[in-house]
């Protein structure tokens, strides 16, 4: 199974490696094949003005490769939904410590729908909850396409809405806040296979966080006869 | 960026708090009936679309057309050649009724199936397509003259996804999980088989006998559909139902 490594502006020179691959990657999946060409850059690398000293990286990498990544910005700093699309919102901006706001959610290509092991999408999806709960967030808010919310109520995520969709490039687009709970997280956890959290905290042990248990399987009558 | 006068978006904000505090499926429905019953739709249905081997009887999650349409519609197999259906696998986004591409001469069948829909009163619809990674549904609404414009079609998108949503969850039993087919005592076998035990070994760690072990081992194949043991057990830890 890949890892899922944390990095933020305290490790980030850990990870300075994978910052060129991953704003190409970027580049080339939100600018090339969904042709959001606003954000297109002439030198093929996609960045915009949420990629702050502040904005935390959730990196998915196997064999020094980066497969998949995501991004969290606070909501007190500009975000995407308070900067760029505040139509979405109807129920008032959100600027809270305890929320952060997820863009940039991707696989590569030829690791989506994978079958052999958990699929990175939804390592990504448990992963986050296990930062969000590490560090002591509450919600996430997030721009998403509309197609997403029923893989999100498939599994577990609880996304209430902050606004309706909108149509946006011929494609239809909502903003939701998502529950960051234990429940949400163990309920993922279960269902892709994982007992314990998962991610890794390099160069990261100056960061205040709580440690989360492991999570209980329904193997433990038969493990304790085996005593 | 035009800007909305956003009360059918707030209507459907508040449509969707409300929907979440409310723990039965017929209140649900209710509420639903009413917020699309304001904006002139007076029938709706929603379902996984059905394989071409099954009913759209079996797929349906709420039922709200005219009966005697559903009646026909199912007596006559209009799924096969209805293209609202179709339409929903080639799109992530919600479209009318009148905007489902179909050819009127080269498919007869299709508009028959749109013109009988008229006789219902089900003159205009809105469908909304709702994908799973195994499975496409649809919440498709009609009505005479409903009120559609780009911040009705919104606020209904909205609307149609989270009902459904609330009604599959309402529907499904209390536990959250994937519904197991097992027993504790035959997930219970299948874990030791899972860990190399024959049914005597199984029979001594657990005090049963052997034939009995056999027989829930057999159960187990029998309700997983597998064919010999290590199916079952293979079967059983992809889905779940047990863990190593």
């Amino acid at each position: 199974m890949p890892d899922i490594h944390v990095v933020r502006k305290d490790n980030r020179h850990l990870y300075e490696a994978y910052f060129d691959p991953y704003f190409r990657l970027r580049h080339e999946i939100y600018v090339k094949q969904r042709k959001w060409m606003a954000l297109e850059r002439p030198d093929g690398r996609e960045i915009d003005q949420f990629d702050t000293e502040e904005a935390v990286y959730l990196f998915c990498i196997e064999n020094n490769q980066l497969i998949g990544a995501m991004r969290a910005v606070p909501t007190l700093m500009p975000t995407l939904m308070s900067e760029l699309f505040p139509h979405l919102n109807l129920r008032g901006p959100i600027h809270r410590s305890d929320v952060y706001e997820l863009s940039r959610i991707f696989v590569i290509p030829e690791r989506r729908g994978e079958h052999a092991g958990p699929r990175i999408d939804m390592l990504l999806l448990t992963a986050i909850m296990e930062y969000g709960l590490s560090t002591g967030l509450t919600g996430f808010s997030i721009v998403l396409e509309s197609w997403w919310l029923p893989r999100f109520e498939r599994c577990g995520w609880k996304a209430h809405p902050l606004g309706v969709p909108h149509m946006m490039d011929g494609m239809s687009v909502l903003a939701v806040l998502v529950d960051c709970d234990e429940g949400t997280w163990t309920t993922l956890c279960s269902q892709i296979g994982l007992s314990r959290p998962v991610l890794t905290w390099r160069g990261l042990t100056g960061v205040s966080r709580r440690s989360l248990p492991d999570i209980s399987t329904r193997v433990q009558p038969a493990a304790q006869q085996a005593q | 960026m035009q800007q909305l006068e956003p009360y059918w978006g707030r209507r459907a904000l508040d449509f969707v708090d409300a929907i979440e505090a409310t723990d039965s499926f017929a209140g649900v429905v209710t509420q639903f009936e009413k917020i699309i019953g304001d904006l002139g739709f007076h029938a709706y249905i929603m379902a996984r679309i059905p394989s071409s081997g099954e009913s759209l009887v079996q797929s349906t999650v709420a039922n709200g057309w005219p009966a005697q349409w559903f009646e026909l519609y199912n007596r006559e197999n209009f799924k096969a050649v209805d293209p609202i259906p179709r339409h929903c696998f080639n799109t992530l986004n919600p479209f009318e009724w009148k905007d489902v591409p179909y050819d009127r001469e080269r498919e007869p069948a299709a508009h028959k199936v749109m013109m009988r829909a008229r006789d219902f009163g089900l003159n205009e619809g809105f469908c909304i397509p709702i994908h799973y990674d195994d499975a496409t549904a649809a919440v498709s609404i009609a009505g005479q003259r409903p009120y559609l414009d780009a911040e009705t079609r919104s606020a209904l998108h909205l609307v149609g996804v989270f009902t459904h949503s609330r009604l599959r969850a309402l529907a499904r039993p209390a536990v959250a999980l994937p519904a197991r087919r097992l027993n504790e005592i035959e997930a219970e076998v299948l874990r030791w088989a899972a860990r190399g035990k024959t049914a005597w070994e199984t029979g001594q760690i657990l005090r049963l006998s052997e034939r009995t072990v056999r027989w829930h081992l057999e159960e187990a194949q029998r309700k997983l559909m597998t064919k010999n043991k290590t199916a079952t057990v293979a079967l059983a830890l992809v889905n779940g139902e047990i863990n190593l």
